[in-house]
C-alpha cells in the first residue's frame, strides 16, 4: 500500500497538468513502514525523451542518483516515481513496463483534457514481464 | 574501501543498512563481494546468467561506469558507488481492444486465412493496422484498392486534389464519372465498396510542416505516393522524427524505384538523396510524361511492402532499392545503407524539427498562383491571336517536341524545339518580331531568354502556353 500526503500529491498533480499534452515524471520521496508506504514529498524532475513526449518519458539515471542523494539529506527514502498518461488510462503500458525496475512504486496519474481523472500504483516483477496494482490512498478533493 | 549505497528498497535484504563499505579493486569485484556477502540481494543486482540485471546502472562517484571502463573500472578507497535503476515510459498507444474476425470477414479475407504465414494471428494485425497513404493518384490508386482488400483496419488518405481527365490513364481508383469531384470522395467510395469492414479517414490538405507530425503520428506507418520533392523530404524527415517507416515509391516515364525508409537501422531518403535535384531539372510526370501502368506495378510494391511491415513476415526492402525498367522489363537492386552522418536519421542528427521544404528544394509553393498580368517579355495568347488576324508581321515559333506537335498545334506557328534552337538560330531574323511558344510557358521562357542573349530585341514568351491558348482564345486546341 502507498498513501501520498496532501502537500506532494498536490504538486504531483499540478507537475502533470503543466506539462500538459506532455508526460512528467518525478520522484516520490518519504518512509517506509514494513508493507506502508508514505509519500512526504514530491520532486518534479525533467522528462528527458528526445522525441514526442506526448507519450514517452525518459528518466536520466543522474537525476534519479540526485533524488536519492536529496532524500537521504533529508532523512527520507526514495519510495517511488511518479508519471503521467495524457488523455488515456493510468495502466501500466508495455513500455512502461519494459522500461521498468522492480524496487519502487510507480504512480501513473491519467491527465484527461489538462484535468486529473484518476491515478494507479504499479508493482513491476524483477523479469519485466508482468505488473501488480498496488493500494493507491490520496487525499479526495 | 568503497563505500556503496545501497537503494533503499534492497535495504532490507542488507541487514536494513543504506550504506555498505566493501574491498576491492574493481566496480566489478566489490559488486561480487557485495552479492556474495548479502545473498538475497544477488537476485535484485543479477540475472539467473549471472549478468547485471539490464535495469541495473552503476555510477562510481558521478560517472555512469559505461562511460569509464564498465565493471573493470578501478575503483580507491574513498570512492561512492550508487545504484541507479534506467526508468522510462510512456502510454504510447492504449492497449487495443482485443480484435476478432467476423463471419463474413472470415469468409472474405478466407485465402489469406488458409495460408499459415497470415492466418488468423495476421490477419488480426491486418485489421488493428493503421497505415497512411500520402497521395490518391498514380501509386495511391493500387495501393488504395489493394490495401482496402487486404483488410488493412484503418486507412488514412491525404488529398486536396480534385479528378481530372488526364489523371484517368493511371489512376484506376477513380473513374470517368468522378471527374471534377474531390480524390478524396473517390478514393474512399472505392475502397468502402471493395471492403465496407475498414475505416477510411479524410485528410483533405496539403500535408505541411505544420499539420505534418499531427496527422502522421497516429499511423503506425506511412506510405508515400507523392509526387514531388518538397513533400517526399517532408514525409521522410516527419517518419524520422516519429520512428515510422516510410514505405516509398517513384515513377518517371518508364522506370520506377520502390524501398521501405525510416525502419530502425535502416537508411531513410536523405542517406540516399542528401540534397533535392536542381529546381527544374527533374522534370515531374506532368512534364515529362508516365506510361499509365507503371505506378500500378510500383504501388503494387509498396502495398506488398506495407503487409509484410504489418505481418512481421518475409524479408523487408529495408537497405535494398528497387529499380524497375518497364521497357526492358527489368528489375535491379541496388545496397542502401544508413548514413552515420545524415542530417536526418545519422548519429548527431541536425534535423530536430521540420523545416521550410518548397524553400530547401527551391521551389514555389503549389497553392501560390502565378503572378497574374504580364511581363515586358510576355504576350497573353489573346493578343497572339489579333496580331494573327491582323496579319502583323511576326513569327510565332513552338519549341515543344515533334510528338507533342503532333498532340495539338496553332496555325501558323513554326517548329522548333528547344534543344535545336542554338543551332537553327539562323533560320530567324534577328531584327524581326518572334513569339514563342511552348505547353504551358516554361520552356519557351528559356528560348526567349537565350534569344535575347543571342542578341535578339523583340522577342515575346505567350503566357501560359498551348494550355492558355486552347482556355482563351481556341477550345478545339487539345489539351494534354
Amino acid at each position: 500500500m502507498i498513501e501520498i500526503e496532501r502537500e506532494p500529491w498536490e504538486k504531483m498533480v499540478a507537475h502533470a497538468r503543466a506539462t500538459y499534452p506532455n508526460e512528467c515524471v518525478g520522484a516520490m520521496l518519504g518512509v517506509v513502514d514494513g508493507g506502508r508506504k508514505v509519500v512526504r514529498e514530491a520532486m518534479p524532475l525533467e522528462n528527458s525523451f528526445a522525441g514526442e513526449q506526448s507519450a514517452r518519458y525518459e528518466l536520466r539515471p543522474e537525476d534519479l542518483l540526485s533524488a536519492d542523494r536529496e532524500a537521504r539529506r533529508r532523512s527520507l527514502d526514495l519510495v517511488g516515481i511518479y508519471h503521467s498518461h495524457p488523455d488515456c488510462g493510468a495502466y501500466f503500458s508495455d513500455t512502461d513496463l519494459k522500461n521498468s525496475c522492480p524496487w519502487y512504486s510507480f504512480v501513473v496519474l491519467s491527465i484527461r483534457k489538462g484535468d486529473f481523472d484518476h491515478a494507479n500504483s504499479w508493482l513491476p516483477n524483477a523479469e519485466q514481464t508482468a505488473a501488480e496494482k498496488e493500494e493507491l490512498i490520496w487525499p479526495k478533493s | 574501501m568503497a563505500k556503496i549505497l545501497i537503494p533503499t528498497p534492497l535495504r532490507q535484504y542488507a541487514e536494513k543498512q543504506n550504506s555498505v563499505e566493501i574491498p576491492g579493486a574493481t566496480v566489478g569485484e566489490v559488486l561480487e563481494r557485495l552479492a556474495a556477502q548479502y545473498h538475497d540481494l544477488r537476485r535484485h543486482l543479477y540475472s539467473d546468467e549471472g549478468k547485471l540485471r539490464s535495469f541495473v546502472n552503476v555510477y562510481l562517484n558521478d560517472e555512469d561506469i559505461r562511460y569509464m571502463s564498465r565493471e573493470s573500472t578501478p575503483v580507491k578507497d574513498d570512492d561512492t558507488i550508487s545504484i541507479v535503476p534506467s526508468i522510462a515510459g510512456g502510454a504510447v498507444v492504449a492497449p487495443p481492444e482485443p480484435a476478432t474476425l467476423s463471419k463474413e470477414e472470415i469468409l472474405r479475407y478466407s485465402r489469406h486465412l488458409i495460408m499459415p504465414e497470415v492466418g488468423m494471428e495476421g490477419q488480426l494485425k491486418l485489421k488493428q493496422a493503421r497505415v497512411l497513404l500520402v497521395g490518391t493518384g498514380g501509386l495511391g490508386a493500387p495501393l488504395g484498392l489493394y490495401l482496402a482488400a487486404a483488410g488493412v483496419g484503418r486507412i488514412g488518405l491525404v488529398d486536396f486534389d480534385v479528378v481530372d481527365h488526364s489523371n484517368l490513364q493511371r489512376q484506376v481508383i477513380h473513374g470517368t464519372r468522378d471527374v471534377g469531384r474531390k480524390k478524396l470522395d473517390s478514393a474512399s467510395d472505392r475502397m468502402a465498396d471493395i471492403n465496407p469492414h475498414i475505416a477510411i479517414d479524410r485528410h483533405e490538405v496539403a500535408l505541411s510542416s505544420e499539420n505534418a507530425l499531427d496527422i502522421l503520428r497516429d499511423y503506425d506507418l506511412v506510405v508515400d505516393g507523392t509526387d514531388n520533392f518538397p513533400t517526399r523530404y517532408l514525409v521522410n524527415d516527419a517518419c524520422v522524427l516519429l520512428g515510422k517507416p516510410n514505405v516509398y515509391g517513384s515513377i518517371f516515364r518508364f522506370e520506377g524505384q520502390a524501398t521501405v525508409f525510416a525502419y530502425p537501422g535502416g537508411p531513410c531518403y536523405r542517406c540516399l538523396y542528401p540534397e533535392p535535384p536542381p529546381p527544374g531539372l527533374v522534370p515531374s510526370c506532368a512534364e515529362g510524361g508516365v506510361l499509365g501502368i507503371l505506378p500500378g506495378l510500383i504501388g503494387v510494391v509498396q502495398a506488398t511492402e506495407t503487409v509484410k511491415l504489418i505481418l512481421g513476415a518475409g524479408e523487408l526492402m529495408v537497405g535494398r532499392l528497387l529499380l524497375y525498367d518497364a521497357l526492358a522489363m527489368r528489375f535491379r537492386e541496388l545496397k542502401l545503407r544508413r548514413n552515420p552522418d545524415c542530417p536526418a536519421c545519422g548519429d548527431r542528427p541536425t534535423i530536430t524539427r521540420l523545416i521550410d521544404y518548397h524553400q530547401f528544394c527551391g521551389v514555389p509553393r503549389q497553392e501560390s498562383a502565378p503572378p497574374s498580368g504580364t511581363t515586358m517579355d510576355e504576350i497573353t495568347p489573346a493578343e497572339v491571336k489579333a496580331r494573327i488576324d491582323r496579319r502583323d508581321p511576326f513569327v510565332l515559333i513552338d519549341v515543344r517536341e515533334p510528338h507533342e506537335y503532333q498532340i495539338a498545334r496553332i496555325p501558323h506557328a513554326r517548329l522548333i524545339p528547344l534543344g535545336e534552337l542554338p543551332k537553327r538560330v539562323h533560320e530567324l531574323d534577328s531584327a524581326g518580331e518572334i513569339v514563342a511558344h511552348c505547353k504551358s510557358g516554361m520552356r519557351s521562357a528559356k528560348a526567349v531568354d537565350f534569344l535575347k542573349q543571342a542578341g535578339f530585341r523583340k522577342v515575346k514568351n505567350m503566357k501560359g502556353g498551348i494550355l492558355a491558348w486552347s482556355d482563351q482564345v481556341d477550345p478545339s486546341v487539345p489539351k494534354y
